[in-house]
């Protein structure tokens, strides 16, 4: 009795046994199907960013700098931030250079109008027009109205040269890939609920508020908040992805490739205007935009004698 | 039971296992405030930088209560010591190691830096639940190693094993085979997911509940005297049954990674099948520990032993169930919906079967069986009261999430969401404050078990055995429907998310999922919590039950 009941067991336990063995089987015939090219799905190794700059080397920097430990990425990863896939397509390439390294504020229309003169940029979208690129990329102007100027909470991450350029890289490729319509568009226009925050951005957005006003520190600050100078140069003396500004004026100043200078009000204007003229030691060069045609001279005065109030006393 | 000298060394892998439990929970309550003020620590301590800590540690003091648990009862199974007590003894060092080395590592990501050479990221990852980098992955792989040789060294012959030595074989050499996968950089998002999935989602769905299932079978046939056989077939079909449905489940993770649309079939069917193995074992605790009238010895754990059987049906099972389909997971990726699941299901799985274990374990190792048990079963309902609380605010402040982000499609996280989901990022450091209390709690009492001076054990209140209100006989028809409640919340809170995808609630009207959600979720936490407080304070009046009746006998035997 107890043999038989054995036997019985036995055979359903075998059977079992050639079922799973099926399964595997299947699972493995999906997984080459996942993977053959004439599936089309795009590959990051195809992917640049203005022809320079590689996906598979933005996703080191993103693995690198953990980016999936706040934010989702195809929906894994963490959930304090937002999905970056579908970033690049929505926000556009300029306005991810503006933000980062994210230090403290959303960018402004003037910071994004910065990096609409970037070479990278202009080599990728075509664009340099503000209305155009708004046009390509609705969400940069969402962002750019809603939160220009408000403060953001991710921290400073001080990237290094090139990094921020590959991270768009790998942006491109996330946006690029077919995702089997995740995630779900949706079909209402979100900003007309209550669950919208209010629009209070509180800095103006076309600068021309400052014109006339010459030399004046408190006017210097509200342009640098507003080109997002913060977001790479401290109030104080530390190193952000640039140099800080405490205590920067008036001081003597190696440069790279040898000699030094005294940073001057002409010396700190020509490095606002034409920042690759004279690089400081340890510094690469072609990081910061250069200003000129964007500021004025008025407003680059200004900007400077706001960076000589934080002089050392 | 503690006749093997090797036995011994699992008390340490037990120690390891508390001193990085209160660790991570610490952590997970300075997340939880982080989520509720994300400037807390920024620059310091980015987000990042402490949710990797807490996943890996998680990950980490599981794996050192399997391990302690499996050397104790390696020589059970064998009727002999262990294999080279200096592997295990080295192992122990090398774990101890790597987790201080991943901890400092973990740090590099705030400037960037993964340690590139030869292609790989020798310092950290980067990667959510693989973030150590290449050298600790070596060092991990090297421990997992060693454990298998030691349990295979030291299981008997083959043709004696039973279906737990097939089990935990099988398991212990899977959880080295399956590390692998982890250990490569892929450029392609995913490639490197299909892969990043092999290790996490077979690991828990397949390896770690293999070792699960074979733990609890080998501790009720050691607490309840179970019929081997019966354990054995019960840990042969729990274990099919997991690959069965968890084989093919595992594409449920591949549904929007950039793979293609066929996963969304196979993954829904299957992973829908999973918790048929979870049922299957939740039933068998309650058929253990009912099959005999004794009252239980050890009641921690047998508390967290029911906890973990419990919790891996509700987290697992019924919150693992609502988001498995596609068109419920297209809504709940990526949002708190899933931490909901993934809290109950991971430490209630996995970690209450360590707890459970440590608190058989430790005091037999101590010579302290006659232990007060009071601490262990305050800190059992406050950890438990404490995840359930964790999972309805992850559930509910995601709900709010699926609507405000999805459906409505604002994104803006500072601005849009943190208001709308501000209660529960609050409701979240509640109840992980009351975790955490309850944790800190068993910390101590299992750390100085036995070394502290014994309160005497209280003495068992004098009154007849209820036949009738809470503390009743639990019968196998209330424990069914007890069980069909739990999963007709599970239903509601699945149509909850179904109902995203009708036009009304795309159109901007949350009522029906919010109402699903509001109804399916508290109503699900509150029958397990009812659940097991019946089951439990039905086991009590047995112990009062019996020792009236030995108290009758005694004064009978006087006459």
């Amino acid at each position: 009795m107890a043999a038989d009941v054995d036997r019985v067991e036995y055979g359903r336990r075998r059977t079992a046994l050639l079922v799973l063995a099926l399964m595997i089987m299947v699972f493995i015939v999906l997984s080459a199907f996942s993977f053959v090219g004439s599936r089309d799905q795009i590959t990051p190794d195809t992917v640049t960013y203005a022809g320079a700059f590689g996906a598979v080397d933005g996703k080191r920097v993103f693995q690198a700098y953990n980016c999936m430990g706040c934010h989702t990425i195809v929906g894994n990863g963490a959930y304090l931030g937002p999905d970056l896939t579908n970033t690049f397509e929505s926000a556009g390439p300029a306005w991810i250079a503006a933000f980062l390294p994210s230090a403290g504020t959303w960018p402004t229309e003037a910071a994004l109008r910065v990096q609409l003169q970037s070479q990278n940029q202009t080599a990728e979208t075509g664009i340099t027009d503000l209305a155009a690129y708004y046009e390509a990329y609705p969400g940069a102007k969402e962002r750019i109205e809603r939160r220009g100027g408000l403060p953001t909470f991710m921290p400073n991450l001080g990237f290094r040269a090139g990094e921020v350029n590959e991270v768009i890289a790998f942006l491109k490729y996330t946006s690029l890939m077919d995702t089997e319509g995740w995630p779900p568009t949706p079909k209402v226009d979100g900003l007309e609920f209550p669950q919208a925050a209010k629009a209070i951005n509180v800095v103006a957005t076309d600068g021309s508020t400052t014109a006339g006003a010459t030399a004046d520190p408190a006017v210097g600050l509200t342009l640098a908040d507003q080109y997002g100078c913060f977001a790479c140069h401290a109030k104080t003396e530390a190193r952000l992805v640039g140099p800080g500004w405490g205590g920067l004026f008036g001081s003597d100043q190696p440069l790279e490739g040898g000699g030094s200078a005294t940073t001057d009000e002409a010396f700190l204007a020509e490095s606002i205007t034409h920042p690759d003229a004279a690089v400081a030691a340890g510094y690469p060069a072609g990081v910061m935009p250069a200003y000129a045609g964007i500021l004025t001279e008025d407003e680059v005065n200004a900007i400077v004698a706001y960076i000589r109030s934080l002089e050392k006393p | 039971m503690t006749s093997y000298r090797t036995q011994r060394l699992s008390l340490r892998f037990f120690l390891l296992m508390l001193v990085l439990l209160l660790v991570q929970v610490v952590l997970g309550v300075v997340l939880s405030l982080q989520h509720a003020d994300p400037t807390l620590l920024s620059g310091t301590m980015n987000f990042n930088v402490t949710r990797s800590q807490h996943v890996n540690l998680g990950v980490l003091w599981i794996l050192s209560g399997f391990i302690g648990t499996i050397l104790f009862v390696g020589p059970l199974l064998s009727k002999r010591e262990l294999a080279a007590p200096w592997l295990i003894k080295f192992l122990f060092v090398a774990l101890v190691a790597v987790t201080v080395w991943n901890a400092i590592a973990i740090f590099f990501a705030q400037k960037g830096i993964a340690g590139w050479w030869l292609g790989q990221p020798w310092i950290q990852e980067g990667l959510e639940y693989l973030e150590a980098g290449r050298a600790a992955d070596i060092i991990i792989l090297i421990g997992f190693a060693i454990l298998a040789y030691v349990v295979l060294r030291t299981f008997p012959k083959r043709s004696e094993w039973n279906e737990i030595h097939w089990g935990l074989a099988i398991g212990v050499t899977a959880l080295t085979v399956m590390w692998v996968f982890g250990m490569f950089f892929i450029g392609r998002i995913d490639l490197q997911e299909y892969f990043r999935w092999f290790v996490v989602h077979y690991w828990v769905e397949g390896v770690w509940e293999v070792i699960h299932i074979s733990l609890i079978g080998i501790l009720l046939v050691l607490m309840f005297k179970a019929d081997v056989k019966a354990v054995g077939y019960a840990v042969f079909w729990g274990v099919t049954l997991v690959w069965l449905s968890g084989l093919l489940g595992n594409a449920h993770h591949y549904f929007w990674v950039g793979t293609p649309e066929f996963w969304q079939f196979w993954g829904s069917l299957f992973s829908a099948l999973e918790p048929v193995p979870l049922i299957l074992c939740f039933w068998h605790m309650y058929l253990d520990a009912h099959h005999d009238r004794k009252p239980i010895e050890n009641k921690p754990a047998f508390y967290f032993l029911l906890g973990s059987a419990v919790l891996e049906m509700v987290g697992a099972g019924i919150l693992g169930f609502t988001m498995t389909f596609a068109l419920t997971n297209v809504w709940s990726h990526g949002t708190w919906v899933t931490p909901s699941h993934a809290h109950l299901s991971m430490f209630g799985t996995f970690g209450m079967l360590g707890l459970g274990a440590a608190y058989f374990i430790v005091p037999k190792l101590r010579k302290a069986t006659d232990f007060d048990q009071r601490f262990g079963r305050l800190a059992f309902w406050l950890v438990f009261l404490g995840m359930l609380g964790i999972g309805f605010a992850f559930a509910i402040g995601g709900t709010i999430q699926v609507f405000t982000y999805r459906t409505l499609g604002l994104d803006w996280f500072g601005g849009d969401l943190y208001p709308a989901m501000g209660t529960y990022k609050v409701l979240l450091v509640l109840f992980g404050i009351v975790f955490l209390a309850g944790v800190a709690l068993l910390v101590f009492d299992l750390m100085t078990l036995g070394h502290r001076v014994q309160a005497p054990a209280p003495q068992a209140a004098d009154h007849t055995p209820p036949t009738s209100g809470w503390a009743r006989p639990l019968r196998g028809f209330e424990a069914g429907t007890w069980l069909l409640g739990m999963w007709v919340f599970g239903f509601i809170i699945t149509f909850g998310l179904l109902s995203y995808n009708l036009p009304r609630v795309q159109g901007g009207d949350p009522t029906i999922p919010y109402l699903a959600a509001a109804v399916g979720y508290p109503g699900l936490l509150l029958t397990t919590l009812l659940f097991v407080w019946r089951f439990l304070a039905s086991l009590e009046a047995r112990e009062r039950a019996s020792s009236v009746t030995m108290q009758r006998r005694t004064a009978l035997a006087g006459d």
